[in-house]
Formats: C-alpha cells, sequence, structure tokens
C-alpha cells in the first residue's frame, strides 16, 4: 500500500514538472499516465481486497456473536418450553387444589432474581412442586435428568435468567455499542489494566512439574503459606494465621458450598440477614440442600436504630426463635462485612455482638469478608473479625475471602477459607478435588499475594481512588435525579431506592421497571433478588469503566422517564376516569 | 483427581492398627476375605460401612466427608512426608502408585511457555461463561472431532468445561441420580470414582466382578460381557437398588484394556435396553502407545445406539501429563444433561487464563502430532517395556496391553492364605521399603494379591522403585536370606560394591554414566548419577541382570548420550526405539510359560483380540 502511495505521488509531481516544461514529449507522458494508471488501479484492487479481509473478518465474529445469541435463544427456548409443559401438565392433571400450584408463580416470577425462592417461608416450594411433575413425568416417558437434577436446572435459569438470556447481547464498545450495559454482577472493572500488565510480568509464567501434578486437596502449601501471611498483614490479625487452617478452592461459591454441606444436613440451615448476595442461597442450596433462614432487614430507621437495614442481636434473636417454632434446625449464621449490597461496614463492637449471639446458641458463624479490601472512603475503618484479640467461639468461625472483587479477578476462581477448626478445614479439603485450582493459577495467586510492594504503592491506592470517582459520579448523578440511596465507603455497588417509581409498590411492579432498564439495554438487579423485604430497592454496580457508566447512566435515566411518564399518564388517566 | 486420597492408598489406611482391619471404601469389610471370592458376580458399593465417629462441629454427612478424607490421608501423608528427591532425599519414597504421567515435562513446559500462552486479557480476568469460554469449546469440539475420528463435526454447544474429570463425575451423578441410586461398573476399577459421586452426589456404584482367569467364551482376563452386566443388573435390582446407568473406562484403568467397537457396541446396547444412561471414561485416549492397538473412541462410532444417554468424559490430566491444570470435559448431545451439569460449573469453574491456553495447546495440531504424541508414546513404550521386563524376570504375571500408564500385576503367589489382609501387608512392606503401590482392594478386584504398577515416570525413579519393589518380594519368596534387605531398611542404606554375577559390567555401567554425567548438563547429569548410583547399588541375581541389560540396551544407556536429548535421559533414541521392538519380539519368545497370564501371549494366540 505504502508502495503504491509513492509511486503514485512521485508520478505526480513528475508529470506536474514535465506537462508545464515541454509538451513535446508526449510519449513519455502517455508512459507516465499509464504507468499512473495502473498504480492507480493496483491501489485500489489491493483497498478492496483489503476490505474484503476485513469483511470476511467481520463475518466470522457476527456469525460468531450470533451462534452465541442463538444458543442463548434456544437455551431460553428449552427452558421456556420446559416450563410451559410442566404447566400444562399441572394444569391437566387437574390439581388446582394442589397448593403445589399456588407455589408455581411466585417460583416462576423470579426473573434475574440470584438464588430466589429460597427463604424461611419460599424454600420448600420447587421441593413441593417438583414432585408432582416428575409424577406427570414418569407417567409417560423416563425423564433424562434426576428430580434434582431438574431442580438444579430449574433454579439455575430462574435465578440467571437475564444473564443467560443477555448473553448474546453483551454491550461492547466496538463490535455491539447497542448491546446491554451490565450494571448488576458485582465485578470490579477499573483496574484491569493494572492486573493484565501484573499478571505479564515474567515472574507469573514459571512451570515446574509439580505444578502439573496433582495438587494437594487443599491447596499447594506454598499458596497455603502466603494466604495466610496476606490475611495476618491484612486483617491485622494479633498473631501469625497458620498456614494449616487455610484451604484454598475455586471461588468463594465453592468454598460457601463446601460449608454448607459439612455444617449441616439436608435441611437444616443458616440464619442470614436480608438484603444480602443471592449467590449464597444459590450456593447453599444447589450441591448442598441447605435452607436459608432470613432475618428481615428494614429500610426505614425505627426504635433504637441509628441507619437503615442495621442489624440488631434482637432481630437475629427474633429470627431464630421464629424458624425454631418452624421447627427449623438452624446450623449458623452468615455475615457479609463489607455488606453487600448494602456496602455497610459492622463495627468491632457490633461484630462482637453478633458472635456472642452465635455462641449462645451453639451456632457456627461463616464470614464472608470477600470485600475487605474495597473499603474506598478514607473515613471508614474495616476491622476483620480475624484482628479480635480473642474470638467467642473460635472453633465455630470460619473466614471466606477471594481474590474477585478485591483484585477485580472473578476470572480466576480463587477462594478461601480460614477456620480455627481442623475439623472443619478436614472435611472441607475433602471437597478440594472437585473444587481445585490449576497449579500454575495457585502459583501465579501467591506471585501476586506475595507482592506486597506492588499491591500497597501501586494497586491499592489505584483502585481506591478510580473507585471513589466512579463512585462520586453515579451518586451525583443519583443525586441529581433525586433518587435516594445508601451512601457507604464500600464494596462495589450503590443500594439504591427507586420505590417512587412503583405504583402500587410491589415486586411485580419492581420486575416491571427491571424490564424497563433491559428494555433500555441496561441490566441492574432488583431487590426481590437480594431477598429484601421491601420492593423498590435496586442494585447499581459502579466499578466500571467511566466510558460505560457513563452510556449507562444515560439509559438508565431515559429509563426512569419512560417510566415516570407512564405513571403519570396512569394518573391522568384515572383522574379523568373519576 | 481423588487419586491420592481414596484410590492410592486407602488400602493402607486400613493397616496402621494392624487388629483393627477395617477395609475402606469396600462393600464389606474383613468378612469379604474369607468368602470365596469366585462365586461373588456383583456387589453394591457402601462407601461409608466401616464409618463410626461423629463430631461435634460438623454435621453427619459432613463427618462422613471427613472420615472419607482421614483414612485416605494417611497414605498420602506417608508418602509427602518421605517423597523421594533424587538429591534432597534419595531414601524417600518413590511412587509407583500415582496414575500421572511424569515423562515429558520437558516438552510441556517448554510448549507451555512459549509466548502464544502468555495472552492475559480482561475478558479472562472477568467471570466467564460457566460452561467454559466459548472460544475454549469450539477448540475442544475441533479436537475431539479430530482425536476421537467423530464420523461428524462434533458440537461446541455439547461441550461443557469443568476443573477435571472428578468434577465431571461429581456433576453427572448429581443430575442423573436421586440420593443412594447408583451406577454400575467393572471392576477392577479407578477407584477415586467411588468418591467422586458420593460426595456430593451421595450415589453408590454396583460393581460387576470381573475374573482373571479366562472362563467360558470369555478370551481374556477380566473380560467385560453383556451377561455379567445383566447379572450385576438383576441382583442390584433384587436389593433394590435403582442403577441408573454404566461407567465404562476406556482405555481401562488399572487393566489398559481397550474396548473393540463391537464390544462397546453391545455395552451400550445392553444399557439402552435397560435405559441406563453410560458415562465412558476416555481420559486415556491417547495414551495408547503400542500400535498394534487400535483404540476407538465412543464418539467414531456412526450410529450410538442411545446417543441422549451417552455421555463422554475427557481430561487432559493424564493424555497430556497436566494433572495439577485442572481441565476436564463432558461431551454429551443431551442438552437437558448438559444444561444441567452447567448449572453446577459455578463451582467447577478454571482459570480463564488456563483456559485459554488449553485451548492454545489442543489447537496445535502440528505439536501435537508431530512432537508430543510420538515422543510421549515413544518413552511410554520404553518404561514399559522396563518395567514388564523387571517384572518378567521376577516370574510375575501381569496383564497390559499397550494402553494407560500402568501394569496390572498378579502378586498372588506371595500370599500364603490368599486374603486382603496379606495384600495390605504386602502393600505396607512395599511402602515400608519406600515404594508406594495400589493393591487391588482399592480397585475393588475380587481377588486378593493384584497390585497397579505405575510405569510412566522417568527412568532412575523407576529403577529405584523396581528395585525396591524386588527387595520385597524376593526377601519374602526366597525365604529371605538377608531379612533385614526386605523391608524397613533403606536400599541407599546397602551401599557396596558390585558383587555377584553382574558385578562387573554394572561397575563398568557406573564408570560409563559418571563419564557421561560429567560431559553433560545438570539435568542429564543428575539422572546418569542417579543411574550410576543405582547400577552400583544392584548387586543382581541373574533375572535382574539380565533385565538391567534388557532396559539398558533398549534406553540406550551404553551407548552416548545425544547432547539434544535433555531431560530424556535414559530413554531411547528412534534407532534404539527400532532396537527396543526387536528386542522385544525377541523376549517374547523368552516368556514363562505356565501360571504366567501375559494379556500379550493371550492376544497373540487369539486373533479376535489382536485389534
Amino acid at each position: 500500500m505504502s508502495h503504491q502511495t509513492d509511486i503514485f505521488s512521485m508520478s505526480c509531481g513528475q508529470m506536474r514538472a514535465q506537462g508545464l516544461r515541454l509538451q513535446s514529449i508526449y510519449p513519455q507522458l502517455l508512459e507516465m499516465v499509464l504507468r499512473l494508471q495502473k498504480a492507480i488501479e493496483e491501489h485500489f484492487l489491493q483497498v478492496r481486497s483489503r476490505h474484503k479481509q476485513q469483511d470476511l473478518v467481520l463475518e466470522e465474529q457476527r456469525l460468531r456473536l450470533e451462534q452465541r445469541r442463538s444458543e442463548a435463544i434456544q437455551e431460553q427456548e428449552a427452558l421456556v418450553a420446559r416450563l410451559m409443559s410442566q404447566l400444562a401438565n399441572v394444569l391437566q392433571s387437574g390439581s388446582w387444589n394442589d397448593p403445589g400450584l399456588q407455589l408455581l408463580l411466585p417460583s416462576m416470577d423470579t426473573r434475574g432474581n440470584a438464588g430466589s425462592g429460597q427463604g424461611a417461608q419460599s424454600a420448600r416450594k420447587p421441593d413441593q412442586l417438583l414432585p408432582l411433575l416428575r409424577e406427570w413425568q414418569t407417567a409417560s416417558v423416563i425423564p433424562v435428568l434426576s428430580n434434582r437434577g431438574e431442580d438444579i436446572s430449574d433454579l439455575y435459569h430462574m435465578s440467571f435468567q437475564d444473564h443467560i438470556a443477555n448473553q448474546g447481547d453483551k454491550y461492547h464498545e466496538d463490535m455491539n455499542i447497542s448491546g446491554i450495559i451490565n450494571l448488576s454482577t458485582s465485578e470490579n472493572k477499573l483496574c484491569t489494566d493494572l492486573m493484565a500488565e501484573r499478571l505479564s510480568w515474567s515472574d507469573m509464567n514459571y512451570i515446574e512439574d509439580d505444578l502439573l501434578q496433582y495438587p494437594d486437596g487443599r491447596g499447594q502449601p506454598f499458596l497455603r503459606e502466603e494466604v495466610a501471611r496476606f490475611l495476618t498483614y491484612y486483617c491485622k490479625a494479633p498473631a501469625p494465621l497458620d498456614p494449616e487452617n487455610v484451604v484454598v478452592l475455586n471461588g468463594c461459591c465453592s468454598v460457601f458450598s463446601a460449608l454448607a454441606m459439612v455444617l449441616c444436613d439436608v435441611g437444616e440451615a443458616f440464619l442470614i440477614p436480608t438484603p444480602f448476595y443471592g449467590g449464597l442461597g444459590f450456593s447453599s442450596r444447589l450441591y448442598a440442600k441447605v435452607e436459608l433462614v432470613f432475618v428481615y432487614l428494614d429500610g426505614e430507621i425505627t426504635g433504637g436504630n441509628t441507619q437503615p437495614f442495621q442489624l440488631t442481636v434482637d432481630k437475629l434473636e427474633q429470627g431464630l426463635h421464629e424458624a425454631r417454632l418452624k421447627r427449623k434446625n438452624v446450623r449458623g449464621l452468615v455475615l457479609i462485612n463489607p455488606q453487600n449490597p448494602l456496602g455497610d461496614i459492622y463495627s468491632r463492637d457490633s461484630m462482637k455482638e453478633y458472635l456472642e449471639f452465635a455462641k449462645r446458641h451453639n451456632l457456627h458463624v461463616i464470614i464472608d469478608e470477600i470485600y475487605m479490601l474495597s473499603v474506598f472512603d478514607k473515613s471508614t475503618t474495616f476491622h476483620s473479625v480475624l484482628s479480635m484479640e480473642s474470638l467467642p467461639d473460635p472453633n465455630r468461625t470460619h473466614v471466606i475471602w477471594g481474590t474477585s472483587k478485591d483484585f477485580g479477578i472473578s476470572g480466576f476462581c480463587f477462594g478461601t477459607l480460614y477456620t480455627h477448626s481442623r475439623e472443619v478445614a478436614t472435611a472441607v479439603s475433602a471437597f478440594g478435588h472437585l473444587h481445585s485450582i490449576s497449579g500454575s493459577t495457585q502459583y501465579k495467586l501467591c506471585r501476586l499475594l506475595q507482592d506486597r510492594d506492588w499491591i500497597d504503592k501501586v494497586y491499592l491506592p489505584t483502585n481506591c481512588s478510580r473507585l471513589q470517582e466512579a463512585h462520586k459520579y453515579i451518586t451525583d448523578k443519583l443525586k441529581a435525579m433525586e433518587i435516594p440511596f445508601l451512601n457507604r465507603g464500600s464494596g462495589l455497588c450503590v443500594w439504591i431506592n427507586l420505590r417512587k417509581y412503583l405504583d402500587p409498590c410491589t415486586f411485580e411492579e419492581e420486575l416491571v421497571l427491571h424490564q424497563r432498564f433491559l428494555d433500555n439495554k441496561v441490566m441492574l438487579s432488583g431487590g426481590k433478588s437480594y431477598m429484601c423485604k421491601e420492593p423498590g430497592w435496586f442494585c447499581l454496580v459502579f466499578a466500571d469503566k467511566p466510558r460505560r457508566l457513563k452510556l449507562a447512566m444515560r439509559r438508565f435515566h431515559e429509563a426512569l422517564q419512560e417510566q415516570k411518564e407512564e405513571l403519570i399518564t396512569a394518573l391522568l388517566e384515572d383522574a379523568q376516569k373519576e | 483427581m481423588f487419586i491420592f486420597p481414596q484410590k492410592e492408598s486407602t488400602a493402607p489406611t486400613t493397616c496402621p492398627d494392624p487388629p483393627s482391619t477395617q477395609d475402606v471404601g469396600s462393600g464389606s469389610g474383613a468378612g469379604e476375605c474369607s468368602r470365596k471370592p469366585d462365586q461373588k458376580l456383583y456387589g453394591v458399593g457402601d462407601p461409608i460401612a466401616m464409618f463410626s465417629s461423629g463430631s461435634s462441629y460438623l454435621s453427619s454427612r459432613g463427618s462422613i466427608v471427613k472420615w472419607f478424607w482421614d483414612s485416605a490421608e494417611e497414605g498420602y501423608r506417608t508418602y509427602h512426608m518421605d517423597e523421594y528427591d533424587e538429591d534432597k532425599n534419595p531414601s524417600g519414597i518413590v511412587n509407583l502408585g500415582t496414575s500421572e504421567n511424569k515423562l515429558c515435562f520437558d516438552l510441556l513446559s517448554s510448549r507451555l511457555s512459549q509466548s502464544d500462552m502468555l495472552r492475559v486479557e480482561p475478558s479472562l480476568l472477568q467471570y466467564p461463561d460457566w460452561r467454559g469460554h466459548f472460544f475454549l469449546r469450539e477448540e475442544v469440539a475441533r479436537f475431539l472431532s479430530f482425536y476421537c475420528k467423530s464420523p461428524a463435526p462434533l458440537k461446541p454447544e455439547n461441550v461443557v468445561i469443568l476443573n477435571g474429570g472428578a468434577s465431571v463425575f461429581s456433576a453427572l451423578a448429581t443430575v442423573l441420580c436421586e440420593v443412594g441410586e447408583a451406577f454400575l461398573i467393572p471392576t477392577p476399577y479407578y477407584g477415586a470414582i467411588t468418591q467422586h459421586v458420593y460426595l456430593y452426589g451421595s450415589v453408590r456404584l454396583v460393581y460387576v466382578y470381573l475374573d482373571s482367569e479366562v472362563t467360558g467364551l470369555d478370551t481374556r482376563p477380566f473380560q467385560l460381557t453383556v451377561e455379567k452386566l445383566e447379572v450385576a443388573l438383576q441382583g442390584a435390582h433384587s436389593e433394590g437398588v435403582k442403577v441408573k446407568g454404566l461407567v465404562l473406562i476406556n482405555p481401562q484403568n488399572p487393566l489398559g484394556d481397550i474396548y473393540s467397537p463391537g464390544e462397546l457396541q453391545e455395552y451400550l446396547g445392553f444399557a439402552k435396553r435397560h435405559k441406563l444412561h453410560v458415562i465412558v471414561d476416555e481420559v486415556y485416549m491417547l495414551s495408547v502407545f503400542e500400535e498394534s492397538a487400535a483404540y476407538h473412541s465412543v464418539l467414531s462410532l456412526d450410529r450410538l445406539p442411545d446417543p441422549q444417554r451417552t455421555h463422554v468424559m475427557w481430561a487432559t490430566s493424564k493424555d497430556f501429563g497436566m494433572s495439577g491444570l485442572r481441565f476436564g470435559t463432558l461431551y454429551t448431545e443431551n442438552k437437558d444433561v448438559a444444561t444441567a451439569v452447567a448449572s453446577l460449573c459455578r463451582y467447577h469453574g478454571l482459570s480463564g487464563l488456563v483456559q485459554y491456553q488449553m485451548a492454545q495447546l489442543l489447537r496445535d495440531h502440528d505439536w501435537i502430532n508431530q512432537v508430543y504424541l510420538p515422543e510421549n508414546h515413544a518413552r511410554l513404550k520404553a518404561a514399559h517395556a522396563y518395567v514388564s521386563e523387571e517384572l518378567r524376570a521376577l516370574g510375575i504375571p501381569f496383564v497390559s496391553r499397550g494402553a494407560g500408564f500402568f501394569i496390572w500385576a498378579d502378586l498372588r503367589k506371595y500370599l500364603s492364605k490368599g486374603t486382603f489382609e496379606e495384600e495390605m501387608l504386602l502393600w505396607r512392606r512395599f511402602l515400608d521399603n519406600k515404594v508406594l503401590l495400589s493393591s487391588g482392594k482399592a480397585f475393588e478386584c475380587k481377588e486378593p494379591g493384584w497390585f497397579r504398577f505405575v510405569f510412566s515416570d522417568k527412568a532412575h525413579r523407576l529403577r529405584l522403585g523396581m528395585q525396591r519393589v524386588r527387595q520385597v518380594l524376593e526377601g519374602k519368596s526366597q525365604g529371605a536370606e538377608d531379612p533385614s534387605s526386605s523391608h524397613n531398611q533403606e536400599p541407599s542404606s546397602q551401599h557396596g560394591p558390585g558383587a555377584g554375577p553382574g558385578g562387573h559390567r554394572l561397575r563398568d555401567r557406573t564408570q560409563a554414566a559418571v563419564a557421561r554425567a560429567q560431559r553433560h548438563d545438570p539435568v542429564i547429569e543428575r539422572g546418569a548419577k542417579q543411574e550410576a548410583a543405582v547400577a552400583e547399588v544392584s548387586a543382581a541375581p541373574n533375572g535382574r541382570a539380565r533385565a538391567e541389560k534388557r532396559w539398558a540396551a533398549g534406553s540406550g544407556l551404553l551407548g552416548p548420550l545425544p547432547l539434544e536429548s535433555a531431560g530424556r535421559a535414559g530413554y531411547p533414541r528412534a534407532e534404539e526405539r527400532v532396537q527396543t521392538r526387536a528386542l522385544r519380539e525377541t523376549t517374547r519368545c523368552l516368556l514363562p510359560s505356565g501360571p504366567l497370564m501375559n494379556a500379550e501371549v493371550q492376544r497373540k494366540s487369539n486373533p479376535d483380540c489382536d485389534g
């Protein structure tokens, strides 16, 4: 190409000069024109073929995208077909009076609600419904999946419907600018540049035969040692933590799933304050069949509370009492600190109270501290439970941490358990081979956690300031739109109140608004998927690049405008009717 | 995989306390030993039959799980506390028990270090499609289409990626069976499957016991027939156990058996008749190192009897010697099964960076076909030749058909009463003499006395391992001329000048090895020094010397080592491979007759089996 251009420009120059000086050298001129013509032809030919090549590449990308979309649609189709046939057969079987049917609807409307259908009240829904469906199925054909297999599949699809449905229409700066922007998945995308750079350093790419061979079920000793050192330092543990108390698995979901298996039997339960990260409901349910008993917190500040959604020991006591009345065997309490989605941080004293409460009732406490390094407001101090001088019941206190949020590498699939109970550590290790991490990944993680210099001087300060900026951008927008929200200084999301856009204020309307966001190509999670007791709350993940955030907020705003106009029109119509 | 905890080291666990011989993972514990093994055609596994203790902190299933781990952990710990290391712990335990391929680390590490492997992209760092990144599923589909010789291209949407074969078993068991239901599995089998399907799934196994004796219409030992499957299925039904599927391992572990397309069709037909799922574990499909053994993947069949109930498992653990990489995959045409397994993938995810590397690796057919597979097969073959020669020299019958990493050896003649207790004592004796093997009990073999020898290890470790095995067996079988040498003593402590008939030759070899060591790079040097040490140690009787000689001839030990062969010290070059083959041809004729039950011999006499 550059070659052709050279000929072209040279020919031009020569031609002009010669043409001005002598008209008599016509043959030469002709020759030059011909050469020029040829050069131009060649140039365009090349441009054309290049375009063709680009077209081919684009076409290929488009095909792939389409394939992914059609795959997603197929999956949706299959789900819809299955649900419809189940529905049809429930209807056919004439079980109108069966309590199972009433349960069908609530469990079906859980669009996008991770881990829904879980709680004390609703936990049994699918369980009761499914045998009914099975009966029909066994009557006609032998089902391919086991009942629990169907259950797992259904639960998954109901929980992640949005993500599955929209997999093919993800926003992409170059390839799909009209795609859906995801403000729903709690991921930190602000520091991928730093992370990608650090992971490209040569110290990361080390291969040794040990790393390619069967790992220790608990995780490679070198990684467990590093995790112990890392947590000792960042959790400010009073004494060095013991690598023997560390178990390393492929993600915090896996840790939670394995813990649920070894601490509870089928049908037993954990206590958990709501709203909470719905994935926990999913994880306790899928393999382990453990229920979650909700301790509902209020958005209103009442009684002696000083902030919305405040957790108190009274509420825990009450929750436990009610669960026991219902004959639930509660084996533990689950706390998320910093809290997801609220962004709350428990004070050292409150934490102590919760732990004492658990001790009084012989409950295990699982503390998920996965956001511990994502505290970006300098005025708040996070206290890890591992920083306590003495734990009320160390053998029943189990801490979960991972790199997904704090280091923005959810794709690494790394989660760790720290527990003083050797019994629990050993029992969880037994699941190690089903949740193991690649040796080379363990090595990379070890190098990463080891590099305090980089973490303290480069990564954490940058991450913190980027989180601050993104948080400020979002909260300024929310203020301008007069949307109430919890202004907290940790985590990756803001908990916002959109109640005024719901009329009536129900979960059905919340779902309608949720869909309106999707129609406007922005995805948010409604409070229902966090088991919030009041409709109208949404979780907005802000840890994304400015460009995407800006576009997302524009769409968010438009969706709310639409919603508002519709509400006003409806009000007017009502008024006119009256 | 659970290879260690349960499989490789379960047997040992039962030993530490001789009076209370409890049988981990076994159906009926000690009682089984007294029965006449041959009469039993099937068995229903009860993985927790021996479980007793509860715990104050754990749930009841948590206590069971911990008990599983503890019982397995004991043997594992023994090995790991005293792992052999040529420099740091030459008197440590040599592991011939874990089925890992340690022969091609040099090739793999150089391939994995190439620049195309080191890409870090933001999308790889974020939550993936839990079913596996699409680019990897595409690559797996292409890879399996090619290497399984599927009649039509396989589809990426039928592929699910998980962190290893163990997870595939766990997820499949959970979505195909209810609690307490069962899969049918022919024994001996890779016993870790017991835990894979039990831990989360609470699914049991119904054993189809196979015989070492060739009886009736059978043409080879441990032959699986539809008749035996039928009997076991009926038996399970009569005991009220609901069977939902059949597990086939092909190439088989520990037998190294390969099912012919005809046999596969029969087994699949049986499953179809009874509406059973079939899980085909093809994790050794590229580890068929004997050219004459024609392997057929179930995916190569023109028509599957029941495609919706046929699920294929493959992983890189064995065929690419990367058990630590944790990559496994499920291929199933059944959308419901794929989707249900994918629903569990959140708990079996693997890093995006590793997924990227796997895609790069599987895409590189040039390297696989021209570098990796030929070299891997040649090394497997050489190592196999060495261990089988050793066994022949000891007059030990064995089964081996040219696939996998192991030889299934018959040590029954070393048990006086033929019980599992004795088998365990022998196992313990091996461990005391610092060599870890897997005993038949761990594979649910119905006859006591079988052991699995893993040969896919570096020459110096193999030699040392086999030497220690020989010490135990000869100490026992020859009436222990020197009791102290049979066990509880380190071979390295027996250092002395080469004595006996082979002494001179060994000394010469030692010198040659040391000389080589001085000429070459550190990798080779270490290996050669080790060989020298081993050579020096072995004051071998005749059989031993013969085997040593053959091994040396086959492995190029006596010839000059080429400089470019760093990392494959002790293994043959191409021309030497020819030599090995010729040697093997001749040794076939030298095979002892009588009780020896060598599958090669069997196959020779039976054209049907020759593939």
